[in-house]
This record gives structure tokens, sequence and C-alpha cells, in this order.
């Protein structure tokens, strides 16, 4: 058998132990303390048939991904200021290796007293999740930038803004990516416990909703959909940051 | 431009640096040295002689502590895209293509897209690169690359071309067919070539002077005229003569450098 052929039949093989152990288990206990997987299926079933679902992924997304971006876009242009002036980054340091071992969630009650129940909070906690790693990898990739490229666009008599522009922005920009990377990954698993904390909707309180009437096979529904989005979401990034690659020159 | 003075002019250059330790040292010493316009120069020596620094010192990434350095009588006050600088990593900006690459400086020096592309290309042509225009730097060999910040120089038309150990890191094979084509681009453009190495054979293949320094402190030991025209031939007793000279030289300095640092001990 190829490698190609290992490589589907493998994970197959894991995925049919897993669901055989876990039948083999929910067969031990009730199902309100373990359903077993038909059971799963049956309340993603019933939730998507009944509409809540794809009303409670919709929002989450819409969460997650304007989050993320308000994320992006603040922690970028700052990474790529404090990366670059020495000095700054020296007075603000101590700041962000105070507040970074926070968690998100540790900011919720503070989040509710400032912008109420609602969508706010949630985003709030998302926007931190991904804020640090955004911050720290953007601010180390420029750092990070061979001396070579500031000498050679120094000699040729590159402005500043050449230099920053056409010279540290995209030598920084591979690193850059990898702080993107981790941060989805950090963002998608805040998401949940922000939308379990203070939102009316999302698949964080569609768990909480679920536990509330006992339904565990709508709490396991739940986690399954958001362990598959957020394996989707991963995947996703990845190609982007394949082709991102490919368009720099660095990717093999 | 008058004749009267010399194209690069360094008088009793003096660099000094704190070492890891925290104590002084000197890496340059009262140093004197005039290059004449379209001359090629070589600068040999033992490693820690300061053959680095004097260029980095030229090109203007670093300031002299005491002395003056100047390029057509004006003191250097920093990088001048008329003075090019040519790494052995070769500073080539991975993301943009072999094109893109040679474009930069041409860039940076606001001439119009039109225009540019016909230099980058005559630049190309010139180090016989214009099949791999659209390739990235990563997909080149070392002697292709090193090709490729060479025609990035020589595209904004430089007077002086400085370049720091920039064959070193190539085989051998590689280097010395470098070398061939750095003497014909030399003879066709002639730009005055100030180059460091530390192979005495490629001094000798290539400098019209060859400017052995000695360390601790690090100093000129001996200017040697190479009276060789070119092309040179490798395997002439001629060139045999030079090596065997410069050789023999390079062991004293070397002598001395090591019993320098028994005596340190």
């Amino acid at each position: 058998m190829n490698s190609k052929a290992f490589k589907i039949v493998l994970p197959l093989l894991t995925g049919t132990i897993f669901v055989a152990l876990w039948q083999f288990a929910a067969g031990r206990y009730t199902p309100e303390q373990l359903p077993a997987p038909v059971d799963v299926l049956k309340a993603i079933k019933e939730l998507s048939d009944n509409g809540v679902l794809w009303g409670h992924i919709g929002i989450s997304l819409i969460r997650f991904s304007s989050a993320y971006l308000l994320a992006v876009v603040v922690a970028i242009p700052l990474g790529l200021f404090l990366g670059r002036f020495f000095r700054c980054h020296a007075a603000i340091d101590p700041l962000i290796q105070v507040l970074r071992p926070i968690s998100p969630i540790a900011w919720f009650p503070l989040a509710v007293l400032w912008f109420g129940i609602g969508n706010a909070p949630a985003i709030f906690i998302i926007f931190l999740a991904a804020f640090y790693p955004v911050l720290l990898t953007t601010i180390s990739a420029v750092r990070g930038v061979p001396e070579v490229y500031i000498k050679v666009a120094n000699n040729f008599g590159a402005g500043s803004r050449m230099t920053f522009l056409r010279v540290i922005v995209p030598a920084a920009f591979p690193g850059i990516m990898v702080g993107l990377h981790i941060a989805v990954g950090t963002a998608w698993i805040h998401l949940v416990a922000g939308e379990m904390l203070g939102a009316q909707s999302g698949l964080g309180y569609m768990i909480v909703d679920a536990r509330n009437f006992l339904r565990t096979d709508q709490i396991l529904a739940g986690m399954l959909l958001i362990g598959v989005l957020g394996l989707i979401i991963y995947r996703g990034m990845k190609a982007f940051e394949q082709a991102i690659g490919r368009r720099w020159g660095v990717a093999s | 431009m008058s004749d009267s003075f010399p194209k690069i002019k360094l008088s009793a250059v003096e660099k000094r640096f704190i070492s890891a330790c925290g104590d002084e040292q000197i890496a340059l010493s009262q140093l004197d040295l005039e290059i004449e316009s379209g001359e090629i120069v070589c600068l040999v020596g033992p490693s820690g002689c300061g053959k680095t620094t004097i260029i980095n010192l030229m090109a203007g990434f670093e300031k002299p502590y005491s002395g003056s350095v100047q390029i057509d009588g004006k003191p250097v006050s920093g990088p001048d895209p008329d003075h090019i600088m040519i790494f052995q990593d070769y500073g080539l900006y991975p993301w943009r293509t072999v094109l893109g690459n040679v474009l930069f400086g041409l860039q940076a020096k606001g001439i119009s897209p039109g225009e540019a592309s016909d230099k980058a290309m005559e630049a190309l042509e010139l180090v016989g690169l214009v099949s791999a225009k659209d390739k990235h730097p990563h997909e080149l060999s070392g002697g292709m690359k090193q090709r490729v910040s060479i025609a990035r120089a020589l595209a904004v038309e430089p007077s002086v071309l400085f370049m720091d150990e920039p064959f070193a890191a190539l085989d051998a094979f590689t280097r010395l067919h470098l070398q061939d084509e750095l003497l014909r681009i030399w003879q066709e453009k002639r730009p005055t070539i100030v180059f460091v190495t530390h192979d005495l054979d490629e001094a000798i293949t290539l400098g019209q002077r060859v400017v052995l320094m000695a360390p601790n402190p690090g100093r000129i030991q001996r200017v040697m005229d190479v009276k060789l025209s070119y092309p040179r031939e490798r395997t002439e007793s001629n060139f045999a003569s030079f090596r065997k000279e410069l050789f023999e030289e390079f062991h004293l300095v070397h002598r001395q450098a090591l019993d320098g640092v028994e005596y340190q001990i």
C-alpha cells in the first residue's frame, strides 16, 4: 500500500476505533450521562431541521470573524510600529508581558460591566485571544528582518517610507502569517467561552442552553460542530498561508 | 572630476569598538590608503585584521573613530547609491523575482517604470541571467544569486563597487567562473572595485593591487602591485611567483598574529 492510501486509511481507522469505543462506553451509561454517537447525529439533525442550528453557527462565525479581523487590524500596525521603534517597544513591553498571561476569560466580568450583555463581551474576549499572538509574532517578525535587507535598502538610497513598506513589511510577512495562524486557533477556542458566559445565541450559548434542559446529546452535538468548524477554518487558513508562501517565493 | 585626488582616500583612519568583555579594542589603527578611479584593489588578511571594517567604513555603513574617509574628495557620510556594496549572503529580497530585485535600486532612485525595466534587463544581460528573470531567489543556485546581486548593483551604474567576500560561500568552479565574469564586466564598465577576500589566489587573479592586512591592531602590512595583464592565467609562472610572495608574507602575518595571541595568554 502506498503512503497516499495510508493517509486515508489510517485516519479512518482511528475514527472507527474512536466511535466504537464511544459506542461501547455509551452502553454502560444512561443517555443523559453519555449519549451514543447515533444519538448525537440525530440531535444535529433535529437542531438543523428546526432551524436553530444555522442561526447559531451563523452568529458564531460573524462574532468570530469580526473579532478576529478587528484584532488583526489593530495588532499588525501596532506590532509593525513596536518592532521598528526599539525605545517604544522597551517602554511598552513590560505592560504587554503583564497583560498577556491574563486569560481572556478573566476579562469577562469587566467586559459585561463595560459592554453589557450581547455580542460585545464575546467579541471582546475573542479579540483579546487573537490580539496577543498577532501582536507578539508581528513584533518579533519585524525585529527578525535580516540586517542585510535594511543595509541594501539604505545603500540604494531607499527612503524610510520605501524601506518600511517595500522591505520591512514584506520581509516580516511570513512571520506575521504564523501569528495569524496561531490566533485563529486561540480565537476559535475562546469563542465558545465568550458565548457561554454572556451571549444569548451562538454555538457556545447552544451548549449552555442544552445543559439547562439536560440535553446531553445536544451538548455533544455542539462540541462536535465546534471541532469540525474549527478544523475547516484552520485548514482554510493553512491553504491561504501556502498560497501566500508561493506568491512570496518562500514555500517549496 | 579632476585627477588631482584619488577616487577613495583613507587618511589616519582609526576604528575602535568595545569587545564582549567590555574593554576597548582597536580594530584599525592609523590606516592610510588611496585607491584610483577604475582600479581593482583586493584586501586580504587573516580574520580579525579589519578588512571588513575598512570596506564598511568606505561604504558608509560605519563611521571612523578618527581620521577621514573620502570618496571623490568628499567625506563619506553614509551609504550612497553611487557606491554599492555586494554582500557574501547576497541580500536579495526573497519575495521579489530576479527582475524585481534588480529593479529595486532603480525604483529607489525614482526612475520611471519603462526606463527602469530597460536598465534592469540590460544589467541582467550583462550577468547572463535574462532567462531567469521571473524566478524567485530560492530557485537559484548560490552563484546565480550573487550574479543577481551584481546585476542589481550594475543597474544603478555606480562608480564604486564594494565586494565583501562575495564568492566565499560558492563552490570552487563557480568561484573561478564568477571571477572571470567580474573581470569581464569590470573591463566593460570600469567601475572602481574594492574586493575583500581571504582567498589569496582570488586576490591575485583580480587585483591590480593587493593590500595585505595584519591584525592586532588592524593595519596594512604590505601593498603589492600585481603587474600581470588580464585575463590572468592562473597556471602561469608569473602568477605563481606573485602567489609565492603573497603566501610568504601572509604566513609571516599569520605567525605574528598567533605569537600575539600566545603573548596575551
